[in-house]
């Protein structure tokens, strides 16, 4: 190889010494080192390629003649060098056919040619005529050439002593570099390549620089971010800087954690309308070769599409991307702190590893808080729904109000179908069901409804699980299916992924489960409706006792006012007699049972009053006495009255209506007037104390019964049965401790004491004050027969102090007897012997349909001879008229 | 054929390199100097590009347990998913004899994290385990100096010329992937203190070597034949004592 050195060219002028010539070197020195100069300061103001450029094509150019100028670096990476600068402005080359290959090409050190220029402690030229043709010299020298350039001046370029690229100069004149020219540039090469090192720093800054206002950017774009929305735009926006042709699409992973669904893109790469609905609309499997190497990586890495679709031919994107002319893309994983939340796939072709890594450090940040964000709104939505849901509970007062609240809340809302309802029964241990939606399992009605027939109980093992569970437990159908469940095949039939099943709480207390069906429910939603529920449903249920106490309450309450109307309002029974003594002994010794009482006694004798001193004196005081009056009812009411009759059980029945026998559950039932109970209710009222148990009328169900019975009469029983009109064996059920109270006549001591009392209470009721009441009055009291007994005294003392006047009762108006009464045996004390005998005569004479005188007659009757009946009927004035009326 | 040595300027990374080149191929000398971080992941998928053939040669910037086991993890996983995405065909790593009986060691237990991740990466390897170097042995005297004495074990040492590991390396690289590991020794074997005192004298250093009896290496008790092969191996053509005098002649 021939080297055309300095030294030998400038051989020439050195040959002609003279004075002259010696002037001119030093006048030719002096030049150069101006030129030197000049160049130096000019070559330190260099910043960027450019001003380079200038510099050869200015500066240098117009003091030397030169085709044009190249700056090589040097790779050590690979041991190439490869265009880096290239002032070519009137470069001859540029037309050549491998100009642009030559511009991207990457030349190997290893080769004689460069290595000489690496060795030469100076700049070095070569005419290309000479190496060109060498077999491993670079081909830029013989497209040169092939330009015209004859001549090129290779020098090299250091920094820190260590080769980093090469000064090209090239010349189409054969011998065209001057000494003076070699001179320059070697003295000016250290400052050129701190000049290009100073470009390369620059340039590594700028770089640098954009990079990070890129980042810059985006990160404030980013912060503005509150939607998916505008994430896309951001991302978009950013990455259309990159590869301003390419799309993007990022992923997230599903909650399943097995899947990665699209979250954000950019598709605009394609309009196929197949492909777009395909990639959008698409589940992908996050182990599919791809997306779990991304999500494995810390780097970004860089995929060839046509590989990996030979890698994995099944995933389908892949073919997509292909077919919308993807060659290569890139991967990113986006992560929050440690967890992964999805990948970033860019159309890209290479990786700036810290642009990306800064790209996906703010979209995961942005991506978590967006989904922050949408978890939150997604929380609040839940919370007011459950508001809205809370106050449609609270106006909630019916199972049918419920159903309707709960039906509408869970189909239109949360996509979730209330499979069931049940509630735990009083007895602590079975559950009925409360609410179901029969509509939910059309094609097998049968089934569902012989289920919700069923009355499980608690230990049912699904039911058990349920209640046990803390915050109630999820069924997967499928699963269940597979377990054996057999209710799981009733719950496939809707299609809904789940059986959601909860137990209903109040407190600490369960109150029963609820069964939904739905794919996915928030845990949170749930929890809150099934509080409202239970609440909804113990208020339903608390309603519903409610009502039922009202109702008892509102029947006492009428009853209670009718009593006070009716009833006397002794406090207590006056009368110490010894008559009266017997009663309190066997009222005392029949109250802490529960036997049947029957109270005989006449007609104002005060029953009642004893019954209730029963009553009161029995473990039942503590519950109010009922009483009926069986005579004050007409015969159509008085089973009604008695044992209650359901909602149309007959006609006029618009209510339902409890029965004063359960009205008086866990009391006393008094039954006054029991004589004048028709028979058919005898009958039933028989049935009822003999199996303590009753239905209504009209009803089915049998209602168990404790009441203690307390009858009352002043028929004489024995003779109503003989006649027919009473059960005997409902007497015997009745009598079995009677308490017969004496009429008022045979206790006169205590006329004193109840006249008293009598004057006190209507004194004080009517505001008289009665100071006295004169003997001549309390003998008349004493001597009257009292047919009306102590009911009889009373309204006379109430009539007699109405009438008193100054405070002195000075008379009292004992009625006259009347021919009608004259019959009533109490009447009879008040006659003379004549007229007892007479009117005893014709009533013997009545009971013997008016045979006087033989078998079964009056004179058989009254034991004596008939002749003398006969005397008799005729001393007295006894006629057939008076006997056969 | 285009060939990225990771680590490429190391000890052995250069003269592979370089002797690949010589061959004819295009060779990625890859270091974090040279733009290519297997760490950070900087420059790796550009360089994997086309590439048939990955030498992995680099070696951890710290030797602490924890680091030198994450250095090698992060850079296994960065490099072997980088090279599965390019569709390189052949993956070269540089181990070490007696690796996976050493585990009681930080270093071996990270080398052998190492091995197992090209194992499980399902691309096609080589696994080249190697005795230590002749250049290592200047080092472990000076580990061992107390004073004027240098105090060493006598565990079997075979160590090798690291022109030799290169020429292995450069072998294997080359050849079919074995999906194996394989074995590279020098010619000879010695007590390991025999050695440093060897080199020492030699180097006319005046410490002494004493042999302490102790069984141990890099600070991890080990069997005396854990730095040795235990079955056949591929020995290296440069003696002990050729390669001590081409030290000389260097130095």
């Amino acid at each position: 190889m021939k080297e055309n050195s300095r030294d030998s060219k400038s051989g020439k002028k050195a040959a002609a010494p003279s004075d002259n010539v010696l002037l001119q070197t030093v006048e030719q020195y002096k030049r150069e080192r101006e030129i030197l100069l000049a160049l130096s300061s000019d070559l330190t103001k260099v910043r960027d390629k450019n001003d380079l450029i200038l510099l050869f094509k200015k500066r240098i150019k117009g003091l030397f003649y030169i085709s044009h100028t190249i700056v090589t670096l040097i790779d050590y990476k690979d041991a190439t060098y490869t265009p880096f600068l290239l002032d070519n402005d009137g470069s001859p080359i540029r037309s050549h056919q491998r100009y642009q290959e030559m511009v991207h090409s990457r030349f190997p050190l290893n080769e004689p040619f460069i290595q000489s220029v690496l060795h030469a402690a100076a700049p070095i030229s070569f005419l290309l005529e000479d190496i060109m043709n060498e077999p491993q010299s670079p081909p830029f020298l013989r497209v040169n050439y092939e330009k015209g350039v004859k001549e090129i001046l290779m020098a090299t370029l250091m920094k820190e002593e260590k080769a980093m690229g090469f000064l090209h100069v090239y010349t189409d004149k054969p011998g065209g570099f001057s000494t003076e020219f070699r001179s320059i540039i070697n003295g000016i090469i250290p400052q050129i390549s701190s000049a290009v090192s100073n470009i390369i720093k620059n340039e590594e800054l700028l770089k640098e620089e954009e990079e990070k206002s890129f980042l810059l950017d985006f990160s404030s774009e980013i912060a503005t971010v509150r939607t998916k929305e505008g994430l896309a735009r951001a991302v978009q926006g950013a990455l259309h800087k990159l590869n301003p042709s390419g799309g993007f699409v990022i992923r997230r992973i599903n909650e399943d954690k097995k899947a990665l669904s699209p979250y954000v893109h950019d598709l605009s790469k394609t309009h196929d309308k197949k492909i777009l609905t395909a990639l959008e609309n698409s589940v992908f499997p996050i182990n599919d070769g791809i997306q779990n190497r991304i999500l494995n990586s810390a780097i970004p890495m860089l995929f060839n599409t046509e590989r990996e679709i030979q890698r994995s031919p099944d995933s389908a994107y892949l073919q997509y991307w292909k077919q919308m002319g993807m060659e290569n893309f890139a991967g990113i994983r986006l992560r929050n702190g440690e967890t992964n939340l999805g990948i970033l796939l860019l159309d890209l072709d290479d990786i700036n590893v810290k642009l990306l890594k800064g790209i996906c450090a703010q979209v995961s940040i942005a991506m978590a808080n967006i989904m922050a964000n949408e978890q939150i709104t997604k929380t609040q939505e839940e919370q007011s729904f459950l508001l809205d849901f809370s106050k449609d509970i609270t106006r909630v007062r019916t199972r049918l109000d419920l159903q309707k609240a709960i039906f509408t809340v869970l189909d239109k809302t949360m996509h979730t179908q209330l499979a069931m309802i049940r509630v735990i029964d009083d007895d602590g241990i079975h559950l009925s069901s409360f609410m179901y939606d029969r509509s939910l399992f059309p094609n097998t009605k049968g089934t569902f409804d012989d289920m919700v027939a069923i009355r499980i109980t608690v230990e049912e093992t699904y039911t058990a699980q349920v209640l046990a569970s803390e915050e109630g437990l999820m069924f997967n159908v499928e699963e269940e299916l597979k377990n054996g469940n057999a209710y799981a095949t009733l719950w496939k039939t809707t299609g809904l992924k789940n059986m959601y099943a909860l137990p209903l709480r109040v407190g600490d207390k369960n109150i029963g489960t609820i069964w939904m069906l739905a794919n996915r429910l928030s845990p949170l939603l749930v929890k809150g409706i099934c509080a409202q529920i239970s609440i909804a449903i113990a208020n339903i249920q608390a309603n519903e006792q409610l009502d039922g106490y009202k109702k008892k309450l509102e029947v006492e309450n009428d009853y209670l006012k009718e009593q006070i109307k009716t009833i006397y309002n002794f406090s207590e029974i006056i009368g110490s007699g010894e008559a009266m003594q017997k009663v309190y002994r066997l009222i005392s010794l029949v109250a802490d049972s529960n036997t049947s009482v029957l109270v005989t006694g006449e007609t104002g004798t005060g029953k009642e009053l004893i019954a209730r001193a029963i009553h009161n004196a029995s473990p039942r005081k503590e519950k109010l006495m009922v009483k009926v009056n069986c005579a004050a009812l007409p015969a159509s009411l008085i089973e009604s009255e008695l044992f209650g009759h359901e909602r149309g059980a007959f006609t006029g029945a618009v209510d339902r209506r409890i029965g004063k026998f359960e009205l008086a559950n866990n009391s006393t039932l008094f039954l006054d007037e029991i004589g004048e109970l028709p028979l058919d209710a005898q009958a039933k009222l028989l049935r009822v104390i003999q199996e303590r148990e009753l239905e209504r009328i009209g009803g089915k169900q049998t209602i168990k019964l404790d009441v203690r019975l307390i009858a009352a009469t002043n028929r004489n029983l024995e003779e109503e049965i003989k006649a027919g009109r009473f059960r005997a064996d409902l007497y015997f059920r009745l009598n079995v401790f009677p308490i017969h109270l004496p009429p008022l006549r045979q206790r006169l001591e205590d006329i004193e004491p109840l006249t008293n009392f009598f004057i006190q209470k209507y004194a004080r009721s009517t505001g008289r004050k009665i100071r006295s009441i004169s003997p001549r009055v309390m003998h008349k009291l004493r001597s009257y027969t009292w047919p009306g007994n102590v009911r009889e005294l009373e309204h006379l003392v109430e009539r007699s102090i109405l009438l008193s006047e100054d405070g002195k009762i000075e008379d009292i108006y004992i009625p006259e007897n009347a021919a009608e009464d004259q019959q009533n045996p109490a009447l009879l004390l008040n006659r003379s012997l004549d007229e007892v005998e007479r009117s005893y005569i014709i009533e013997t004479l009545k009971r013997c349909a008016g045979k006087i005188s033989g078998a079964g007659s009056a004179a058989e009757v009254l034991k004596i001879p008939g002749n003398t009946l006969h005397s008799k009927m005729k001393k007295l004035g006894i006629y057939k008229s008076d006997y056969f009326s | 054929m285009k060939i990225v040595v990771i680590g490429g300027s190391g000890l052995i990374g250069t003269k592979v390199v370089a002797q690949l080149r010589e061959k004819g191929h295009q060779v990625i000398a890859g270091s974090p100097s040279t733009g290519i971080n297997t760490i950070t992941g900087e420059g790796l998928a550009a360089a994997m590009k086309d590439t048939d053939i990955v030498i992995d040669l680099a070696n951890s910037p710290s030797f602490e347990d924890n680091a030198v086991m994450e250095f090698f993890q992060t850079a296994g996983r960065n490099l072997l998913g980088a090279e599965i995405s390019a569709g390189v065909k052949h993956h070269v790593a540089l181990s070490i004899v007696g690796v996976d009986i050493m585990q009681n060691i930080g270093y071996m237990r990270a080398k052998m994290a190492q091995e197992d991740l090209i194992r499980q990466s399902g691309i096609p390897y080589t696994i080249i385990r190697s005795t230590q170097f002749f250049e290592f042995i200047g080092g472990i005297a000076n580990q061992a100096t107390q004073g004027n004495e240098v105090h060493l074990s006598d565990v079997k040492f075979q160590p090798i010329a690291s022109d030799d590991v290169a020429a292995f390396v450069v072998k294997y690289a080359l050849g079919a992937p074995l999906n194996n590991k394989i074995e590279i020794a020098g010619p000879d074997r010695f007590d390991m203190y025999q050695v440093a005192d060897r080199y020492l004298q030699y180097m006319k250093d005046p410490r002494k070597v004493i042999a302490n009896g102790k069984p141990e290496y890099f600070g991890g008790a080990v069997t005396h034949a854990a730095l040795v092969p235990a079955g056949l191996a591929d020995l290296g053509a440069v003696s002990f004592e050729n390669w001590l005098t081409t030290q000389l002649q260097n130095a």
